[in-house]
């Protein structure tokens, strides 16, 4: 028998006990582990490469004020644009309000979008077929293969902001390096014929630079060129414009900080309990150990040994089982987290905080009973 | 652990492995002061097979502890083997008692969840043997005391005197110094306590171990060499 033997042998006497003390760690570092990859995915994360060479321009004040679509003339002269395709979003019901036909809508220029990003990835010969349809429409392939839809399906969406109820084609599929883009474009000038209050308007720009060192200047460049304009604008990048609809949520950050940390203390406190009770009913083993020559960090390195133990099981079993949930939201309705990864660093992090909870659940009692009185111990009932 | 395997011919030496003088324990409980043990002077040669005898409270336990090192008198001196365990640090102690003391309650205090073969490994694991050599000990110890058919039993899976042969079997495993055993034969019925006896008999006849036993039993007393009896702390004169 090694000592690490004995210490799982330990860890295992009380065996409901223990399952249930590793299955509250798991649950809390399961809810952990998600709450680090959603602050990651808002907060770290920078997005693809061809990502951060996108900006977007909306209006200064609200997203749901218009901008004039000859703006894009103007922003393409700035030098370093590249390109700029404008965009709306329609927001129209699809089948009904269910969640599960909820999906992103998009008028845009079909001529100009794939150019901007250049990242996604269609068919020449599809591209073509929905330029030429001005009731075509391109759909993401997660999208696609959700509803199953297939080249040539028609689908009506019916308008909520807009007083149309487009009747689409789809005409292309397209693949995106990121699951949140999933959605479904098709052509602004559909709406502008049949709304005539929307014609020569658009709700923001899309725009592509021509390096990432180029971002901040020419954000800074557009928003000056329309500073004194009836419609002056916001620029930003494609990452903070995203951030912009989570902030929409409220203070998201700090709603996910203290949720962390109240899931940490609470795996602390269970975990201390299951320690402090454990190592109180082994006190008179204690003192046997300690006749028999064990050294008080002996002692203190076998308890604390059998808590990081503990707590590193549920640990795995709370990464595992995240990574699992984070698979599962992927493919759920919910697309603001349809990105969300487990990665390595997150997995680090999450295991780091179970050896910690370990470690601090286990270092005061395992303390007190390295510093027991043999004595002491050896009369003690329990 | 050749001393177990082959008992040495030798018998006691008539050197003093203890040498208690004038060995006092007060313990103070609360605003109280009880005075467990009063002046005590003893010496124990080696070899030597001493029961302590006396009534409940009357300093055996202390006497016992205070020579296992689990316990500091509070004023005297007390050699083991001319060492004064006292002037060493805790790990030093802890050391000093694997090294030169084997212990046996009366309760067993087997570890519930290891195996009779692991409770008596246990005091093994603080040496420097390999796994080899320390699975070679323990079959041995356990074999002494009659036990080399029930290594993989818990001690649940024992009876009450089992229980006390695995503790006696940890107890010698290291080849200590000193036996103490604290009425190991309490908590059993009397052919148990026989079985328990004749070993500790038999480990201070062949195998020239020096055993203290406290006992309030006069039965098991008539196995030692030696009886002294302690009353109200106080040792009493042979």
């Amino acid at each position: 028998m090694s000592r690490a033997r004995f210490v799982i042998k330990n860890g295992l006497r009380n065996k409901r006990r223990t399952l249930l003390t590793i299955l509250s760690i798991a649950f809390s570092l399961l809810l952990l582990t998600l709450m680090i990859s959603v602050y990651r995915g808002f907060y770290i994360d920078q997005g693809t490469a061809d990502s951060a060479l996108r900006l977007i321009t909306r209006h200064r004040v609200s997203l749901t004020f218009f901008l004039p679509s000859s703006y894009e003339q103007k922003i393409r002269a700035i030098p370093g644009v590249v390109d700029a395709v404008p965009m709306e979003w329609f927001g129209g019901i699809y089948k009904d309000d269910r969640p599960e036909n909820f999906f992103a809508q998009m008028a845009v220029n079909p001529e100009e979008l794939f150019s901007v990003y250049k990242d996604w990835k269609i068919p020449p010969d599809q591209l073509q077929a929905w330029i030429r349809d001005r009731a075509g429409a391109v759909v993401d392939r997660k999208l696609a293969d959700k509803h199953r839809w297939k080249l040539g399906d028609r689908l009506t969406l019916q308008g909520t902001i807009f007083p149309v109820n487009p009747e689409l084609t789809i005409r292309g599929i397209y693949e995106t390096p990121v699951t949140a883009d999933q959605g479904l474009y098709f052509n602004w000038t559909y709406v502008e014929e049949a709304v005539r209050w929307a014609k020569g308007q658009t709700g923001l720009f899309a725009i592509l630079v021509d390096s990432p060192e180029s971002v901040a200047r020419i954000a800074a460049a557009i928003d000056d060129e329309f500073r004194n304009a009836p419609e002056p604008t916001k620029t930003e990048s494609e990452k903070a414009f995203q951030l912009d609809f989570v902030s929409m949520l409220g203070n998201v950050k700090a709603f996910i900080l203290s949720i962390t940390l109240a899931v940490v203390f609470a795996i602390l406190l269970v975990s201390a309990n299951t320690m402090a009770m454990s190592i109180r009913e082994r006190t008179r083993e204690v003192a046997l150990l300690k006749t028999l020559g064990f050294t008080p960090t002996g002692i203190l390195t076998l308890f604390v040994a059998e808590a990081v133990a503990l707590a590193l099981v549920g640990g795995v079993l709370g990464v595992l089982a995240a990574k699992g949930l984070a698979k599962f939201v992927a493919n759920s309705p919910a697309q603001m987290l349809a990105d969300l990864t487990i990665t390595f660093p997150t997995i680090l992090v999450a295991l780091l905080v179970a050896v910690l909870v370990g470690l601090l659940s286990a270092i005061l009692p395992a303390y007190r009973a390295s510093r027991l009185n043999i004595v002491d111990g050896l009369r003690h009932i329990g | 652990m050749t001393a177990v395997m082959e008992p040495p011919h030798a018998t006691s030496s008539g050197k003093n492995i203890v040498q208690a003088r004038e060995v006092t324990r007060i313990f103070k409980r609360d605003s109280f002061e009880v005075l467990a043990l009063d002046r005590a002077t003893l010496d124990i040669a080696e070899g030597e097979f001493l029961a302590l005898m006396g009534p409940s409270g009357s300093g055996k336990t202390t006497l016992l502890n205070l020579i296992a090192a689990i316990d500091h008198p509070t004023s005297g001196e007390l050699l083991v083997r001319g060492e004064n365990a006292f002037l060493h640090s805790d790990k030093e102690i802890a050391r000093w008692r694997n090294e030169h003391i084997g212990y046996v309650f009366q309760t067993f205090n087997l570890i519930p969840v290891l195996t009779a073969f692991e409770n008596v490994e246990l005091p093994l694991l603080l040496t420097h043997l390999s796994k080899a050599e320390r699975k070679e000990h323990v079959l041995t110890a356990l074999k002494l005391v009659g036990l080399e058919d029930r290594v993989d039993h818990l001690p649940k899976q024992l009876s009450g005197g089992q229980e006390q042969r695995v503790a006696i079997a940890r107890a010698l495993v290291t080849d200590p110094t000193l036996i103490l055993a604290d009425e190991p034969t309490g908590d059993l019925d009397s052919h148990s306590a026989s079985e328990v006896l004749e070993i500790l008999k038999r480990l201070n006849h062949d195998f020239h171990k020096t055993i203290v036993m406290v006992t309030h039993d006069p039965h098991a007393a008539s196995f030692a060499h030696t009886i002294r009896h302690l009353e109200k702390g106080q040792l009493l004169p042979v």
